[in-house]
């Protein structure tokens, strides 16, 4: 009966009786005691293989004293979950969507970066979205006319496809019915397509939505585009000459930013915009006179659209020239001070209760330290502001929806949400993109086909003064707070 | 020079400077230059007049005057002093006279005095003598042969490279050289004795008769001159360099100096040699540090008993050349460094140093990011034993999710379980038992990864029960040809370089197969050239050729049918000439293949060579440009940095001619740069190729961007490099939505802190001197995979990244005492500095630091003991080193 030593993971088993007479099973048992590996999961090396069940033990020449080598766990099999993991390869397109964080791209049809920048800012706004998809494809209205009905059917078709895709999309269709619709986005140059203004697109299709989406059948009011985008402005018109004044009221979708050499902030380029000049004839003097035009906003929208004056007729050229000039926006606006008395008074409670909370979340920490740090508290509370509020107003979007926004309330702080900008010289000419945050909280430059994150830091950076992309159109979306 | 026409004014300008600075320091030197004569001093002068008496009474009638006359000249000359720039003055006085000396020379009759004189002709033809005419070495074989270094050092130069000369001449003639080699003895002995190895060396090389060279080295000079023997070789065409080594390989085994010799043996290849170092030391300590540097090489080595009789000591030898201690040799600098603890792949990629740029957390998993991250783990917790995805108990892991294994897709999976073999490399035992339970698995992928990752757990090391044969063998057959493919690749790890021949006899039926698919013969291919890398066996050889030759038209477009030329190639690599046989068989191939198998043929043979002119070839090969794809470029531009490895100024040029090809070469040459330059460059992050390689990356073509990323990752593999950590990142977030880039980027993140940053894939050691034959093959196999990156990298033969476990080594020194147990001493670590040809004792690395073993060793360092209490038994402090007490060694008070 030689003996051998038998090595298994890291112990070594020396003197094992192997028991010639008996098959190779016994001494797998004999192991089995010593290691707890159950025999059918030894694996014993031996010359030229393994040692098997029914080998024969004279045929192996073993030597006394030889080592012998043992592989084997008593562990229990890795077995396959039931259900294998899903991979985001496997699964269908629409579904990659979510994972990716963001929606498709638009490929570029010859020129329509203005309009596919448009597209993607507006297709940023949840409530535009929802309200599309209530549309009916058979057109609700008999007054609309049929080219704004394909329009419409196209706006709700082609925001769906985005929100399908990963891989960009083609806007045909809707390409084909804008041209129908506005048949000024079909000029030609030189046998192709001109670039055009992406403002004009904008207010185009804003247009022609508030036209289709006004429901006739409830109340005649209700018109989501006006609702969502529609700034109620109320003037004062005087005129010095006569001492005359009247007041008129009216709705624009956007404000515009003036720029002038003084204007080095959004906020000098809103009041600059709020405040006209115009002639016309005057009742009392019997001819034209010159009225000033001094405007306050006295409904705010849940969607502030900002357009930069950037570009005017230049006569010397015969184009559309572009001021370069640096205007600074911030992340976070307040447009307090460009209400009216009445519309202030109305915003103070809900302003309060913003301020409350964020001092709430403030007041933690202020709690905790000296009262003589209260300047920094206030910095910080500051510095928090934006990020949760941001949270809070997509949150707020997301579940509670559109229906609910009775029990919500404006506060004339706006967070940004897109930014449409322009690179180049003149409005027909250069390149436009929309830089778009997503409901993750991601900023997403949309340039085209190609959709490329961004950093927060750096959407502040397209203020202009280079020759780098620089803003056009900026929309803000409401802060809001629960009453 | 031609002294003869500017005679005059050469002695002019000459002589008044001397004057000047002497006397009149002030004066300007132009004017002197036409007062010649006049200015000479008094004793010049008088000199001067002294010499022109003794030419004068040279010729006189009377032999006894004559005599007087030369032997005061001989005195004058040879007492003469000069400086380094200056001509002796009796030289230059005796100048004007040379002629005229030498007409009456030829006048005389035989006698001493004619030999007298024939001496101090070939002294003056020194700087008389016009180029080409060696008449400094016919008058001294004229003359009297007496002591040649009396006259001086400049004199023995000059008449060396006269030999030189008149050598080849004599050859080309067929003439008789005795003359001149009694001369070389004289010559060489004196070089010898006086510090100038080097010209002694380049002057017997130059007469063909380096044996002599034996004679003359001593305890003193033995180094410098071995040294200097082993460094020229690299720059010898074949034989010569052989023969040179030979040499230095005598001297060493003379002076007992066994690990050079064994390394130099090693160099040859000749296992003569080897044993021939065994049995001559008598010393089993000795004999173990053999056996450290025999494992190192990954050398599969048998020690007989004429190697040591004593049956206990030779086990213990064999376990080292086994290399069975290298997982606790590996673990103990590990633990020294405190790089224990697992590394999961997010550790890693470092997401959170991207600022906002990376997609947010996905919530869904991504089959091949999995793929990535099972990679990352491996390379990096290689041969850690643990991690924190596979070797983590699921109920341990968070979550409870399941095994991570199951995370990955498919074939996937192989790769995964696999990735087990990585973690325990060089640990057998626990390799084995955690492999064991995916043995009872009933996924076929799962099964072919266990395999697989037996290979790899027994990679480098040999055991005598075999594990791995006995593992594997059964599963060679089965029915599913992943399971096949992983069996057979498994064999091919674990046995490569033993020219094992139960292995032979299991794989060539295979090859033979007519039903086995193309992937399982491709990968049955690669394994047997593995396991006989550079052994050049005919019988795989022909089983190879035959598998090419049976393949269909239709095969030989396929991706993997380019590992069936590599498989055979590997046979050959490094071996040269010995390829010739089958390059010529292979050129009666399909011609689809043909060219393609001649270019890998050919760049293997010569691999790790420095032959210039094959470098050349390949260059001619790229400079061809092709309407329509031709794929056989891709391998000849990998020849190039295969063939220039060798050396670092071949190197570096061939790192400047592969940028002329990244101007002018098409597509595929282009893709194929970084590649070659990932291996040129193999774990030694230089910062030039560190910039092509980044600017590369985003390169338009996407095949190309891939090749520079994964060889980023090359170049810094196992470095921990920051800078290419930093590149890889940003590249992350750039190509964050491109999934093949982003899996390229994440396998090169994972390569660069491969072992966490322990590890190098370097195939040269031993200061850079030897080339580990299966390293090189391992990356070979890789790089060739990567020709086509598509089809086999992201395909479903991913796998293949694990054959960079061949050139995977630590890059530690650690020191152990006479019980082999790991011994802290100081040492200097510090940037290598080429010492050859300089005399003294220089110091041979710079800029260094001082730590205690053990070490790491990053590309280009060198080590030294900073304590005389122990002396190393190789010169050359790389991996394990033995250290002996010194004897001589006294305590500072």
């Amino acid at each position: 009966m030689p003996t051998v030593s038998v090595k298994w993971q890291k112990e070594l088993y020396p003197a094992v009786e192997i028991d010639t007479t008996q098959s190779p099973y016994v001494f797998k048992c004999q192991l089995y005691d010593l290691t707890g590996v159950p025999p059918e999961r030894q694996k014993i090396m031996v010359k030229g293989g393994i040692l098997k069940d029914d080998s024969d033990w004279s045929k192996l020449g073993l030597k006394e004293g030889q080592k012998l080598m043992m592989v084997g766990t008593a562990d229990v099999i890795a077995k396959a979950p039931e259900k294998g993991p899903v991979f985001m390869e496997d699964l269908p397109e629409e579904e990659q969507v979510v994972a990716v964080g963001h929606s498709a791209g638009l490929f570029n049809l010859g020129n329509t970066c203005y309009m596919n920048s448009t597209m993607q800012c507006l297709h940023s706004v949840p409530e535009l979205k929802s309200a599309l998809t209530e549309y009916p494809q058979s057109g609700r209205s008999n007054d609309l006319d049929q080219s704004s009905h394909l329009l419409t059917v196209a706006t709700r078709d082609l925001f769906n496809e985005l929100d399908k895709n990963v891989k960009p999309v083609a806007p045909m269709q809707f390409w084909m019915v804008l041209r129908k619709k506005y048949p000024q986005f079909g000029q030609l140059h030189n046998g192709s397509f001109m670039q055009q203004d992406a403002e004009e697109c904008w207010t185009q299709i804003l247009y022609t939505l508030s036209q289709a989406l006004r429901s006739p059948s409830t109340s005649a009011n209700l018109d989501t585009v006006k609702e969502l985008f529609g700034i109620d402005l109320v003037s004062r018109v005087h005129c010095a000459e006569s001492g005359e004044e009247s007041m008129e009221t009216e709705t624009v979708y956007s404000l515009k930013c003036h720029i002038s050499h003084e204007v080095n902030h959004l906020h000098e380029g809103l009041k600059h915009g709020l405040k006209s000049e115009l002639e016309k004839a005057s009742p009392s003097l019997g001819r034209s006179a010159v009225y000033l035009k001094d405007s306050r906003i006295n409904g705010l929208p849940k969607y502030l659209t900002i357009q930069f004056v950037r570009f005017f007729w230049k006569r010397e050229s015969n184009q559309k020239a572009k001021i370069l000039r640096k205007v600074d926006y911030p992340l976070e606006l307040d447009i307090f001070d460009l209400c009216s008395d009445d519309l202030r008074k109305n915003l103070e409670a809900p302003r309060q209760m913003l301020r409350d909370e964020d001092g709430r979340k403030a007041g933690l920490k202020l709690k905790q330290k000296n009262t003589s740090s209260v300047d920094s508290d206030v910095k910080m509370s500051d510095a928090e502001g934006p990020s949760t509020g941001s949270g809070e107003s997509s949150k707020a979007t997301l579940g509670e929806a559109v229906a609910s926004d009775k029990n919500v309330q404006l506060t004339g702080v706006y967070d940004l949400v897109a930014v449409l900008t322009h690179k180049g010289r003149s409005a027909d000419s250069g390149h436009y993109v929309a830089w778009v945050k997503q409901e993750n909280g991601k900023w997403i430059q949309f340039d085209d086909d190609n959709p490329i994150p961004q950093r927060e830091e750096d959407i502040t950076k397209l203020s202009g003064g280079g020759d780098w992309h620089m803003a056009y159109i900026c929309m803000y979306k409401a802060r809001t707070i629960p009453m | 020079m031609d002294p003869e026409p500017n005679n005059k004014t050469a002695s002019g300008t000459g002589n008044p400077k001397d004057e000047s600075t002497l006397k009149a320091p002030s004066k300007d030197p132009k004017k002197k230059d036409d007062k010649k004569e006049e200015d000479l001093s008094e004793e010049d002068l008088a000199l001067k007049h002294q010499l022109e008496l003794y030419v004068e009474r040279a010729q006189d009638a009377d032999p006894g005057l004559q005599k007087v006359a030369l032997e005061s000249m001989r005195q004058e000359i040879r007492t003469s002093t000069s400086s380094m720039t200056s001509v002796p003055k009796p030289l230059k006085f005796l100048r004007p006279h040379y002629g005229t000396l030498k007409s009456y020379y030829e006048t005389m009759a035989d006698s001493d005095l004619k030999k007298l004189l024939s001496d101090i002709l070939s002294v003056l033809a020194l700087t008389m003598s016009a180029e080409g005419d060696r008449e400094s070495l016919k008058y001294r074989l004229l003359g009297s042969e007496g002591d040649i270094g009396s006259w001086g050092h400049e004199y023995v130069r000059n008449l060396a490279g006269e030999i030189a000369q008149e050598y080849s001449k004599r050859v080309n003639e067929e003439a008789s050289v005795d003359d001149l080699i009694e001369l070389v003895e004289q010559i060489v002995a004196f070089h010898m004795k006086h510090n100038a190895e080097p010209e002694a060396v380049d002057l017997l090389m130059e007469v063909e008769f380096l044996d002599l060279l034996v004679k003359h080295v001593d305890k003193t000079n033995y180094k410098r001159t071995c040294l200097y023997l082993t460094s020229s070789a690299r720059y010898l065409p074949g034989p010569d360099d052989m023969s040179v080594l030979d040499i230095a390989y005598t001297i060493y085994k003379q002076f007992e100096e066994y690990p050079s010799a064994l390394q130099i043996a090693l160099y040859l290849d000749n296992m003569q040699h080897v044993k021939q170092v065994f049995t001559s030391c008598p010393d089993l300590l000795r004999k173990k540090q053999f056996c450290y540097i025999l494992a190192r090489q990954g050398l599969s080595f048998e020690l007989d008993e004429e190697m040591c009789a004593d049956d206990e000591d030779r086990e213990a030898l064999q376990e080292i050349i086994n290399n069975t201690k290298l997982s606790e040799g590996y673990l103990t600098l590990a633990r020294d460094i405190e790089v224990m603890e697992p590394k999961s792949p997010e550790d890693i990629y470092k997401a959170h140093l991207l600022d906002g740029r990376a997609s947010a957390g996905a919530s869904v998993d991504s089959a091949r990011q999995n793929l990535a991250a099972t990679f990352v783990n491996a390379f990096v917790n290689a041969g850690f034993g643990q991690d924190k995805l596979m070797t983590v108990t699921s109920e341990a892991s968070s979550g409870g999710s399941s095994n991570w294994l199951f995370k990955n897709k498919d074939h996937g999976k192989a790769s995964a379980a696999a990735s087990l073999g990585m973690i325990d490399l060089w640990d057998v035992d626990t390799g084995l038992a955690q492999l064991d339970k995916y043995f009872h698995s009933n996924d076929n992928h799962v099964m072919a990864g266990a395999l697989l990752g037996v290979g790899i757990v027994n990679c480098g090391i040999k055991n005598d029960c075999d594990p791995a044969l006995a593992l594997l063998a059964d599963y060679l057959d089965k029915e599913d040809s992943s399971i096949r493919i992983g069996a057979i690749t498994g064999l091919g790890l674990a046995y490569a370089g033993t020219q094992n021949e139960q292995i032979r006899d299991k794989l060539t039926p295979i090859l033979g197969d007519p039903k086995a698919p193309l992937d399982v013969i491709a990968f049955t291919a690669i394994a047997l050239g593995l396991v006989y890398v550079g052994s050049c066996n005919e019988e795989v050889a022909q089983a190879i050729i035959f598998a090419l030759m049976d393949r269909s038209e239709s095969d030989l477009g396929e991706p993997l049918t380019r590992l069936l030329p590599l498989g055979l190639g590997l046979l050959y690599l490094g071996k040269q000439d010995n390829v010739e046989a089958t390059a010529e068989v292979s050129k009666t191939f399909n011609e689809k293949i043909r060219k393609y198998c001649d270019m890998t043929l050919l760049s293997c043979a010569y691999a790790g060579t420095g032959n210039v002119l094959k470098v050349q070839h390949f260059l001619g090969q790229c400079a061809q440009h092709f309407e329509k794809g031709e794929t056989f470029q891709g391998p000849a531009v990998l020849g190039i940095a295969m063939v220039a490895m060798a050396e670092e100024l071949g190197l570096d040029m061939a790192i400047r001619s592969l940028e002329h090809l990244l101007q002018y070469g098409e597509q595929n040459i282009r893709k194929t740069v970084p590649l070659a330059l990932g291996l040129l460059c193999i774990s030694n992050p230089k910062v030039h190729v560190m910039d092509t390689l980044s600017r590369l990356s985003h390169d338009a073509d996407s095949e190309v961007a891939m090749a520079a990323v994964l060889s980023l990752g090359l170049i810094g593999a196992g470095t921990n490099n920051a800078r290419i950590a930093g590149m890889l990142r940003n590249l992350s977030s750039y190509y964050y939505k491109e999934a093949s880039l982003l899996f390229c980027v994440r396998i090169a993140q994972g390569f660069v802190h491969m072992g966490k940053g322990l590890l190098t894939l370097a195939p040269y050691h031993s200061e850079r001197f030897l080339l580990s034959p299966t390293a090189l093959a391992g990356l070979v196999v890789l790089l060739h995979a990567c020709l086509d990156m598509k089809a086999i990298i992201l395909g479903k033969y991913h796998y293949v990244m694990y054959f960079v476990v061949l050139a995977m080594q630590p890059r530690m020194l650690l020191t152990v005492n006479e019980n082999l147990k790991p011994l802290s001493v100081p040492v200097r670590v510090g940037q290598a500095v080429d010492v050859v040809g300089q005399a003294g004792r220089p110091k041979t690395i710079t800029g260094f630091q001082t730590h205690s073993t053990p070490v790491l060793l990053a590309a280009g360092d060198r080590a030294e003991l900073a304590t005389e209490k122990y002396v190393p038994l190789s010169p050359i402090l790389e991996g394990f080193v033995i250290l002996k007490e010194n004897p001589d060694y006294r305590e500072e008070a």
